[in-house]
Formats: C-alpha cells, sequence, structure tokens
C-alpha cells in the first residue's frame, strides 16, 4: 500500500531537553499530520496526501521507539502547544496545513487556537478535546483491550479493522508492538487523562483558519454529536460525517474520506 | 519474627452469583449489592477482629486502603487505625499500630497523610508503623484521576514531602510539581523523631520498588495472594539478590509477607470451615480484578511490559483466580490452611526459606463470618503464633523497621533526621 518514502527529520526543542522525530515523505506543500493516541502509523490516507503534499508527521514525546523516555520531559498540555510551535517553526514551514486524528485532532485544534494565522487550513478527524456529559468520551487507555475495536471501527471484522489490529507474526516484533502501543497510550494520556477536556472549549474561537470537522457516522469512542460542538464554536468550519465509518473514518473509509479532505483543500 | 493482625473490610455478603453477574470487584453498583445494616456490621466486625486480635498478644495490627471496591471498604485505613490506637491505648496493650497502605501515589493531599498519620502516632503514643504503597492502578488513576504515568512521580514527591514534614523543625515552603504550600508546619508531629515511624513500601516485584526501599532503607512488604509457591519464590528471589547487589546486610526483619492463613483443630476440619470463605475471598475479591484495571498504560514502564508480555509468572496464578477451587488456591500458596501443626510448620518453613521477618497473617478473608473470624484468630494466636515468633531470634539480627518503644532498634545506617532516609 505504502509507495511513500518515510524519512526522518529529528528536531530538538523545548531549550534542547525533548528530541522530536518527524516522519516526511511526499512533495509539495506542507502538511502536518499528528497521529492519535496509540502512536503515528503511515496509511494509504497519508500515502494519498503525500502525492500533493509534503507531510510532516512528529511523533509525540515518548512515542518514538528510539526515545521512550522523552515524555519523561513532557508534563502538560501547554508545555505540548509550546513544543509543537517551536518544531513547526524550527521546521521553516510556512502556513503549513495541520491535519490531527483523535489525540492529534485535540492537539491540532489547540496549536490552530493558540497560533493564529500560523496555518492555512485545518482539519479535524474524530477528535478528542471536549465533554458532554451525556454523550461521555469513552475511556480508551482503561478499556479491556476486547473492547478495543469495537471502540475504534465501525465494522470490527472488516478488513480495515482485521489488517489493523493484526499483531506481528514474529513474537518479538508483537512483543516490541504491544508494548510500544500500550506505552504510546500512556505518553499520550500523561497529558490528558482522567477527562479528555483541558479546556479547549474555551480556546476553540481562537482558530482562525478554515477548519474541516471530519467525524465518522459511527465512531464509539468520540460519538458524531461531538462534531457540531467542534463546528459551534471554530468560526470558519465546517463538518462532513462519513457514513459506516468509526472513530478512524480514514482507515475504515479511505476513498470517502480522503474525497472530503481533498475537497475542502482544493486538491 | 513479628507476627502482625492483617485485616480488610469486605462487604460479607455477596450474592453466589456475583462474579456472573458483576464485571468486577471494583465496579460494582453500591445499592444493587449491599443493604446497610450489613455494611454497618461488617465494619463492627473488623474493629472488633482487629481488638480481638490485639488481646490475644499480635505485634501489629495492619490494615490495607482499596477506594471504591467490595472487597475492602476501607478507602482510608487511617480511620480505622485511630480507632484501634486509641483502644488499645486505653487498655495497656503494646501492639504496632500499622497502616499498610496510605498509598502515595494516588493521594492529591499528601499533607493530610502526614498529618494523619502523626496523629496516630501521638494518639498510640510512638506506635505507628506506616506503610505506603504506590497505589493500585484502578484506584490511584480511575477513582483518583491520577494519570497513570504520574503515578509513581506524585509517590515519590509525595513521600519527600511527608517525611519532611513530619520532621522539619521550621516551616517551609513546598513547590513541587504537584503540590505546593507556602507553608508547611503541621500539627502536631509524630511522637517517633530519631528515628521517624518506620516506613514500609508495598511491591508485587518491581525490581526499581525494591531497589528503591533498599536505598532509603525502608522495608519491603509482599502480599502473597498471587500464590507463595508459584509467585512468591519469584518475588523472594529478585528481593535478595538485590539485597545482594546492594551490599546490604541480608536482614530478615526488612521484609515483611502477607499470607491468608485458616487453622481448625485438624486439616480436615478446617478446610471444611474455611474452603467456602476462601473461594468466595478469591473469586469474588483480587480475582474479580480486571487486569486492564490493575494495570494501565503508562503505570508500567515500557521495558517492564516487556518483561510482564515476555513473562507473566509474577501474576501466579492471578488469571485463573475468578475460578480457582480451594485445592488450586492450597497449591499455589495462595492460602496456608489446617491444623495448627500444619499451618505453623508450612509458615515457619516460608520463613526460613524466603527470610520473612515479619509475617502479616490475614485470618479473616472474603464472606467469613465474625465468629469463625475469631476463632481463627484464637487458635492461630494460641496455638500457631508462639512457634512463629522465635524463627529468627537465633541469628542475632536487630530490627530496623519497628517502632523503638515496641523493641525496635534505630538503625545506624540511617539518617536521624529525616525517618528512614540516608
Amino acid at each position: 500500500m505504502t509507495t511513500a518514502q518515510l524519512a526522518e527529520r529529528v528536531v530538538d526543542v523545548w531549550g534542547g531537553a525533548v528530541r522530536m522525530r518527524v516522519k516526511v515523505a511526499g512533495s509539495g506543500p506542507a502538511l502536518v499530520y499528528l497521529h492519535p493516541a496509540a502512536g503515528f502509523a503511515w496509511d494509504d490516507f497519508l500515502d494519498r496526501l503525500a502525492q500533493r503534499y509534503t507531510v510532516y508527521a512528529p511523533e509525540f514525546p515518548g512515542t518514538s521507539p528510539a526515545d521512550p523516555y522523552a515524555i519523561h520531559h513532557v508534563h502538560d498540555v501547554w508545555q505540548v502547544v509550546l513544543m509543537y510551535e517551536e518544531l513547526v517553526r524550527k521546521l521553516e514551514l510556512d502556513a503549513p496545513v495541520l491535519v490531527g486524528q483523535s489525540f492529534g485532532g485535540m492537539l491540532a485544534a489547540e496549536i490552530a487556537a493558540g497560533f493564529p494565522g500560523r496555518f492555512d487550513k485545518v482539519v479535524l478527524l474524530d477528535a478528542i478535546g471536549l465533554w458532554l456529559d451525556d454523550h461521555p468520551v469513552a475511556n480508551w487507555i482503561a478499556a479491556a483491550p476486547d473492547d478495543l475495536p469495537r471502540l475504534l471501527f465501525a465494522d470490527p471484522q472488516g478488513p480495515a479493522a482485521q489488517a489493523m489490529l493484526a499483531p506481528p507474526e514474529d513474537p518479538e516484533e508483537a512483543i516490541a508492538a504491544g508494548a510500544g502501543m500500550v506505552w504510546a497510550l500512556g505518553c499520550t494520556g500523561k497529558i490528558v487523562w482522567p477527562i479528555p477536556d483541558k479546556g479547549l472549549v474555551d480556546r476553540l474561537h481562537r482558530i482562525d483558519a478554515p477548519s474541516l470537522i471530519v467525524w465518522g457516522e459511527h465512531d464509539a469512542l468520540v460519538p458524531a454529536v461531538y462534531a457540531q460542538e467542534f463546528a459551534d464554536r471554530i468560526p470558519d468550519s465546517r463538518v462532513v460525517v462519513v457514513p459506516g465509518a468509526g472513530h478512524i473514518p480514514q482507515v475504515e473509509a479511505t476513498a470517502e474520506t480522503y474525497h472530503a479532505v481533498s475537497e475542502f483543500l482544493a486538491i | 519474627m513479628k507476627v502482625t493482625y492483617f485485616q480488610q473490610v469486605p462487604y460479607r455478603e455477596l450474592p453466589s452469583d456475583f462474579e456472573d453477574r458483576h464485571e468486577s470487584v471494583i465496579t460494582t453498583p453500591y445499592f444493587d449489592v449491599t443493604k446497610p445494616e450489613k455494611v454497618t456490621a461488617d465494619f463492627r466486625s473488623a474493629l472488633d477482629e482487629l481488638m480481638f486480635a490485639a488481646r490475644l498478644g499480635f505485634d501489629g495490627l495492619a490494615v490495607t486502603e482499596h477506594g471504591q471496591s467490595s472487597y475492602d471498604m476501607a478507602p482510608n485505613p487511617n480511620i480505622i487505625e485511630a480507632a484501634v490506637a486509641y483502644a488499645t491505648e486505653v487498655e495497656g496493650i503494646d501492639t504496632a499500630i500499622y497502616p499498610l497502605g496510605r498509598s502515595l501515589g494516588k493521594s492529591k493531599e499528601p499533607l493530610r497523610a502526614a498529618e494523619e498519620l502523626a496523629m496516630i502516632d501521638q494518639m498510640s503514643n510512638g506506635r505507628l508503623m506506616s506503610g505506603f504503597p504506590v497505589g493500585l492502578a484502578y484506584d490511584a488513576n480511575i477513582n483518583n484521576g491520577v494519570p497513570p504515568a504520574q503515578t509513581r512521580l506524585r509517590f515519590d514527591e509525595n513521600l519527600e514531602l511527608v517525611l519532611k514534614a513530619w520532621s522539619e523543625p521550621d516551616a517551609f515552603a513546598w513547590n513541587g510539581r504537584y503540590a505546593q504550600h507556602p507553608a508547611v508546619n503541621i500539627w502536631p508531629r509524630p511522637v517517633q523523631q530519631n528515628p521517624l515511624p518506620p516506613v514500609w513500601i508495598t511491591g508485587i516485584g518491581n525490581p526499581r520498588t525494591m531497589q528503591f526501599t533498599l536505598d532509603r532503607e525502608f522495608g519491603f512488604n509482599y502480599f502473597g495472594w498471587f500464590g507463595l509457591k508459584v509467585a512468591g519464590r519469584r518475588i523472594f528471589d529478585r528481593f535478595w539478590e538485590t539485597v545482594e547487589q546492594s551490599a546490604k546486610e541480608a536482614n530478615p526483619y526488612r521484609l515483611g509477607f502477607m499470607q491468608t492463613v485458616c487453622v481448625a483443630e485438624t486439616d480436615a476440619k478446617a478446610e471444611k470451615l474455611f474452603a467456602e470463605h476462601a473461594e468466595y475471598f478469591f473469586q469474588k475479591g483480587i480475582g474479580s480484578i480486571p487486569m486492564h484495571r490493575l494495570a494501565l498504560p503508562g503505570g508500567i514502564d515500557i521495558r517492564g511490559v516487556e518483561a510482564i508480555m515476555r513473562d507473566p509468572g509474577d501474576f501466579g496464578i492471578y488469571t485463573r483466580m475468578k475460578t480457582a477451587s480451594f485445592a488450586d488456591l492450597m497449591d499455589a500458596g495462595s492460602i496456608v490452611c489446617g491444623s495448627p501443626d500444619t499451618v505453623a510448620e508450612t509458615l515457619a518453613a516460608h520463613a526460613r526459606e524466603y527470610r520473612i521477618g515479619n509475617l502479616h497473617a490475614m485470618l479473616q478473608f472474603g464472606s467469613m463470618p465474625h465468629e469463625l473470624a475469631k476463632d481463627n484468630i484464637s487458635l492461630f494466636a494460641s496455638e500457631v503464633m508462639p512457634r512463629l515468633k522465635n524463627v529468627w531470634n537465633d541469628e542475632g539480627y536487630d530490627h530496623h523497621w519497628w517502632p523503638e518503644r515496641l523493641g525496635g532498634v534505630p538503625n545506624p545506617i540511617a539518617s536521624n533526621t529525616a525517618g528512614a532516609l540516608v
């Protein structure tokens, strides 16, 4: 599936305390992609974006296999926002598109709200970051492993889900992947636990870039009702609901999701 | 060997089909399962059993902490310990007051813990022993909202604050990552000052925790529910290897071990009397805590996660506990059950083999009714305990992790100003 060649850029931020690793692929204008809570993975959706954009995908500190303890230098959302802004600045990206999925969607919204004027357009894919008592966000970190497929996919038995959930065949690779995913959930969880609402609701109005809010119709982790909550607060925004998809529409319904995003980006 | 009486406050009347109807013992809907008068009675029974044990000569009264659970309804052991601190003082019983668990990883008010414990040391006139577990994931993270990746960091910071608050002569400002106080000057301070009340850390086998207790000259407690014969051996071997590598004295008194024990006149009678309660305790207690509530992402270091995935042996029979029979529990060593001879010989052999200097005897568990618990405590105290107390007498070790008023000997290599700090 992957046609793009992934390169890695390493950028020191936070006074040199944190070394951020950025996967880079494709060519064209800059697009920053922020991965979900379980860590970075390249997929067909990114592959298609990389045909039009240079995709920069920073790994959240601690989620890089080579440097798991970077998380020990990261303490709260405010710090993360500043670190990512520093990263974008040091990469010398001029008004990039900002795309974030789930946990990465929250980061994208926080960063765009923190630094108006810095991003060309914003795409949020089933983002966390808001909380409605009547529609609580599922606790993906505390969920039983057996419950995760149901939370992540509209069709846990479908080919997209099965491909994503299958562990590596080699036992040692499976342990590394399994432990790496657990650790990634812990690293990202460090700044969102116990309730993924860190006050973003009061900051969304600051986002000035045109924003597309994409949601899987059957998202069982962050219900689709949250799409409108984001839209109501981001001034220049619109919502696209992807029929039949769960929490990861770009994986479970790649064509439809890419269509909506490419139309918004006018590519 | 020191022998303490170990108490939880279980709800003793859960329905027989509890484990089929409920996902876990820590997510149980309270009003669906409990009757108010039964809860009241369970607390009364637990306190009565503690005092019953105190009068029979146990060396300490150890109480654990478990928030939001039906298998132990004591979210703050200090409240129970305060009651027995006063009662034993009134009756002139020189027994240690031993909250085994005031979890500092979950505590968002560590100064409150320092104050409570200092009060208990005053109320007991210097008999406090202070257990500080890091904290169970479901309790610290889910019940108390601490991010799993912060539990250990909070524990480390909170412990420093507690020890300093106990001992620092002058008011000080505390600028921690998790707690900030313009002035810390708690009243009262513990009676025990040089040294401070003995500090004990409960662990499940994490080598880092073992190393930490040794570096700081704290005591190390291990609870044997996962099965002494299957998990305990690994843990104790690891502990004493760490002691050796750290060039520390292999003093058995630095190790405490909690064992579930039942004793009756004969082996057969003990099984007849206690088997159902043992099965209740393990199936409806710790066996009904799913793994994903005991371990949360971020709470265990990535290398630790890899080690557990390669070899889950430290968890012993835990994964089978929800359906474990009495025979399974006996085979694993999760319980020691039998006649006084059987129990005394088994426990003494374990103590010698694993160099256990402090035994915490859990003699009431699960659904065991009050009168049967008293029989168990009584027979253990008269027929078993005397044969255990002398296990280490001939080796001449000083007990540095015990209150001085109760015979403890200050540790020459620990600082006099900050508890067991070195």
